[in-house]
């Protein structure tokens, strides 16, 4: 079975290179839909831009620096209120955001000197915060604002700060991933080997790519702590400006989710010889197996036995009272790219769910390699899906319940299936053993939620669903 | 004692009050029915509105973007346009309006929107004969005035576009709530149908609260037909409830078609709501019905039981849309709550000179403040200023957490009030309005007095 033409994208033919149903036999070698490629106008995607992917996703998760966003104040205000990565020190990263408010004389006249007076101001009204990045915006990249002399003469009059510049101006690329590219190489380049780290563990590692959704990070901490297993540098979850400035410390890289930083990854082994070791965090099995790889590293697969023991021993069996729940409950995912493949054999073997579609908004040719190669035949795989696609494939595959956005969990609500927040979870964390059996529960909750049975029901009498069986 | 209008002072902002001007052109568009507004910019500008929206409603909405990528910030986005346009036209048969919503960037490059509207008006006519698709222009740089301004912006657009002729005098009145919730717009509906006035409601947005059905049919969506729209122009007159938020478009009727504008207070509270009423009544000739006498003296029934109990002397804080700050300002003083600081988000300089403020300014017996172009950190210095000593925050969910983290006790009006369960099925506007919110601050200052321990007691013989 190749390539898919909906019915919806009869008038938009090249869609058809987007959309993959699986069938036994097949493999990528045969047929991998085209990715990362420009979104066609008016098609309702559900992308976002690339200044998102850097600074609501990746540098917004800091919980010491002010994020300058450099551009008039939407950009400023969207992507604020708009994720759910807790920290340690109450939330700073979720508190507030900062605006050089561009009006149209600064458009006429250039914005340099309204972003060095913010800047400033930033810095006099919360003087306990010394660290700073400045994003560019639409405008501002079109005008040419040179903010990085800007971060320059800043730091300059202000010894005790420090900034980082990040250029990537909404329309840079074709999605939310050109921003994660940019910050990554920008980082490695202009920050990474400017501090030094205490060094207090014998074994030493950088967390990259988990951005403490939910409080994923610090549950995970809680591992690492166990194994003695000193991290340098969460990238970027509950993370600090400077632990990321001491990157080349550690010995080793882990990386969960390679989309959004798989870069820095690269970089740091080809810059400082520190090797990446690629993990899924979520799952039991996956955990299990990343737990181990981290530890045969180290040589400390004692230890990480140890744990896993106890762990499965604490969480399996609540699992298990799920998994025979959860059986053979169908499942979309409709996420950014990497949960597709991070998810689909993980709650297949640990939960028995089955996975019937897929859709990936700026997932690369590779995330959908893994993808294929880990899930199903009979599931759909999509990339960049819009609307009338998601309608289409629900008839067609009748999910029984979707992880994605609470946007689009408010739309299929009214066809009677339960959303669960892909993005930002329901009730999280999800990563680890402990986090699984949330996801678990917040599934089991979802699908047994008696309000859909009630929901069908007319109490005209002129539907098929019996009114007995909202009363079972 | 004094009343001090400012500016904030810093260039910058932190937290802001108000999102962009393209993000208030959604928010008219998506009030028309068959209408799927076009997003001319970068696909955050589209995808973060609608999930504004979303979290606000609980709800989707449609809106399209023309996803501009590197390319068309260095050659033009024209065929972008045009592609978005006639996508949509394909895909979405019942489609009957696209507002072309422009942004920073498309505004920066200079894309000429009408000329590309007019060849999308020429490829619609040749490929669907007989189908009229009106596209409308609609200019809002995201660094202008902001979603206030936006909002009003596209009403207006739209007016312009699609009201061309002076139809056949209809008798029905134009009613501009502005970006009110859909509690708001019912309770207009309801008001006009107990007075025996026909009126439509621009834009009707009741529907915005749509029902989970057996048949698993949509309804999200703006309830405002084209005909609607076109038959504005023969209405008997037109009334604007909101200065800043579809003013505009009531004045451009009056002047192209000669439908007589009225603007009144927004009706926050009792006598804004009585002025409203007794102005309508003087328009159309209606008399105002008992049922409306008999709400209002519930609404001041309930209000009675507060006022000079619980909320007299209580230094209060507003912050949001400016008319609804105003008219929230003017209910706090029916009800012996005193407001000592107003926070307005944008630059727009007519704040300033608002016959309202000037009047808030003349009554109050106590120090006000008024800031101008202000954003939510003005705010959260002044609730940590022991100076200030607020009692009460009423804004939307962006300042949620001044008032979590100072310990204030905050009642969640306005939009987007996302943190709060179903606040946009309630009125804040009429008597109705007046009540659930005097009922909202009530309850949220004893919730607060028991959780703090502070004279709980007091509510033990209540």
């Amino acid at each position: 079975m190749p390539m898919v033409l909906l019915e919806c994208d009869k008038d938009i033919p090249e869609r058809e290179r987007h959309i993959y149903l699986k069938v036994d036999g097949e493999d990528t070698r045969d047929f991998l839909p085209i990715s990362n490629a420009a979104t066609i106008p008016g098609t309702l995607s559900e992308r976002g831009c690339s200044f998102c992917g850097a600074k609501l996703v990746i540098g917004g998760v800091l919980k010491d620096t002010i994020q300058m966003i450099h551009g008039p104040i939407g950009c400023a205000y969207d992507t604020w209120h708009t994720k759910r990565y807790p920290t340690d020190n109450g939330h700073f990263n979720m508190k507030y955001v900062w605006s050089t408010d561009m009006k149209e004389s600064h458009i006429v006249f250039g914005g340099e000197k309204r972003l060095e007076k913010s800047c400033h101001e930033a810095f006099d009204e919360m003087p306990d915060i010394k660290r700073m990045i400045i994003y560019t915006t639409c405008p501002t990249a079109l005008i040419g604002d040179d903010i990085k002399a800007v971060a320059k003469r800043v730091m300059e009059a202000r010894p005790d700060v420090d900034i980082f510049t990040v250029e990537c101006p909404g329309f840079a690329g074709v999605s939310q991933s050109k921003g994660h590219h940019v910050l990554n190489i920008g980082w490695i380049n202009e920050k990474v080997g400017q501090l030094d780290a205490e060094i207090t563990s014998p074994y030493t590692m950088n967390f990259i790519g988990d951005f403490n959704i939910g409080g994923d990070t610090q549950l995970l901490q809680k591992y690492w702590d166990k194994l003695g297993i000193q991290v340098i540098a969460h990238f970027t979850g509950n993370g600090t400006y400077d632990d990321l400035r001491r990157m080349h410390k550690a010995q080793l890289n882990v990386v969960n989710c390679a989309r959004s930083s798989g870069y820095i990854a690269n970089e740091l082994k080809k810059q400082y010889g520190i090797p990446r070791l690629d993990i899924d965090s979520w799952g039991f099995n996956y955990m299990a197996e990343g737990i181990r790889k981290i530890c045969a590293f180290f040589g400390i697969e004692e230890k990480g036995e140890a744990l896993i023991a106890e762990e499965y021993a604490k969480w399996k069996p609540q699992l298990d009272w799920y998994k025979e729940r959860l059986q053979g409950v169908k499942m979309a995912i409709w996420t950014g790219g990497p949960r597709l493949w991070h998810w689909t054999k993980s709650v297949e073997d640990d939960l028995g769910v089955q996975v019937v579609a897929m859709a990936s908004k700026f997932g690369h040719q590779e995330d959908f390699e893994k993808v294929i190669a880990r899930g199903q035949a009979g599931t759909y795989y999509i990339d960049d899906g819009n609307e009338l696609e998601f309608f289409e494939i629900i008839d067609l595959v009748r999910p029984d319940v979707i992880f994605t956005g609470p946007r689009v969990g408010e739309l299929v609500k009214k066809l009677h299936i339960p959303y669960i927040n892909g993005h930002g979870y329901h009730n999280g964390p999800y990563m680890g053993f402990e986090g699984f059996v949330n996801l678990a529960r917040d599934m089991y909750n979802a699908v047994h939620n008696p309000l859909l049975k009630l929901a069908a029901t007319d109490i005209r009498g002129e539907t098929a669903t019996p009114v007995k069986e909202a009363a079972e | 004692m004094g009343c001090e209008i400012s500016n904030k002072e810093r260039a910058g902002v932190i937290n802001p009050m108000y999102d962009c001007q393209p993000a208030g052109a959604q928010y008219a568009g998506i009030g028309v029915k068959d209408c799927i507004p076009l997003v001319h910019g970068g696909q955050g500008c589209t995808m973060f509105v609608r999930l504004l929206f979303a979290q606000h409603f609980k709800e989707n909405f449609d809106i399209a973007s023309t996803s501009l990528h590197e390319d068309s910030a260095v050659f033009g986005g024209h065929q972008r346009i045009q592609d978005g346009v006639m996508t949509l036209a394909r895909r979405y048969p019942e489609l009957r309006v696209i507002p072309v919503i422009t942004t920073c960037s498309t505004e920066v490059i200079g894309d000429d929107v009408e000329g590309n509207i007019s060849a999308c008006n020429r490829m619609l006519k040749e490929e669907f004969p007989g189908r009229k698709i009106h596209v409308v222009p609609v200019h809002t740089p995201s660094f202008k005035s902001s979603q206030v301004g936006g909002y009003s912006e596209c009403m207006q657009s739209i007016f312009k576009t699609i009201t061309t002729a002076k139809v056949a005098p209809t008798g029905k009145l134009n009613l501009f709530p502005g970006w009110v919730n859909p509690g708001d717009v019912a309770l207009l509906k309801r008001y006009m149908g107990e007075m025996g006035i026909d009126a439509t409601v621009f834009m009707d947005t009741e529907s915005f609260d749509s029902p989970m059905m057996p048949d698993k049919s949509i309804s999200t969506y703006g309830n405002t037909t084209v005909e609607d729209i076109q038959a504005a122009s023969g209405a008997s007159a037109s009334v604007a409830l909101a200065r800043y938020e579809g003013a505009t478009t009531a004045n451009y009727l009056q002047q192209e078609f000669e439908v007589p504008a009225t603007i009144v207070g927004t009706p926050y509270g009792i006598g804004n709501t009585d002025a409203m009423l007794q102005a309508i009544s003087r328009i159309t000739g209606k008399s105002i019905p008992e049922s409306l006498v008999k709400e209002r003296g519930v609404a001041i029934d309930a209000l009675q039981d507060l006022a000079h109990m619980f909320f007299a002397n209580k230094k209060v804080a507003l912050f949001g849309h400016p008319d609804l700050v105003i008219g929230l300002a003017q209910f706090c003083l029916e009800v012996e709550l005193e407001p000592v600081l107003l926070l307005l988000g944008d630059d727009n300089s007519k704040y300033k000179k608002d016959p309202r403020i000037l009047d808030l300014k003349a009554k109050c017996t106590w120090d006000m403040e008024v800031v101008c172009n202000a954003d939510l950190w003005e705010l959260e210095k002044r609730v940590k200023d022991p100076a200030y000593k607020i009692d009460l925050i009423m804004g939307h969910s962006k300042g949620r957490y001044v008032g979590i983290y100072n310990n204030v006790p905050m009642v969640r009006v306005g939009f987007p009030t996302f943190d709060r369960a179903g606040l946009y099925r309630k009125p804040t506007m009429g008597y109705a309005g007046a009540m659930e919110l005097g009922e909202a601050i009530a309850n949220t200052l004893f919730t607060h007095m028991e959780y703090n321990k502070d004279r709980e007691w007091l509510l033990n013989t209540w």
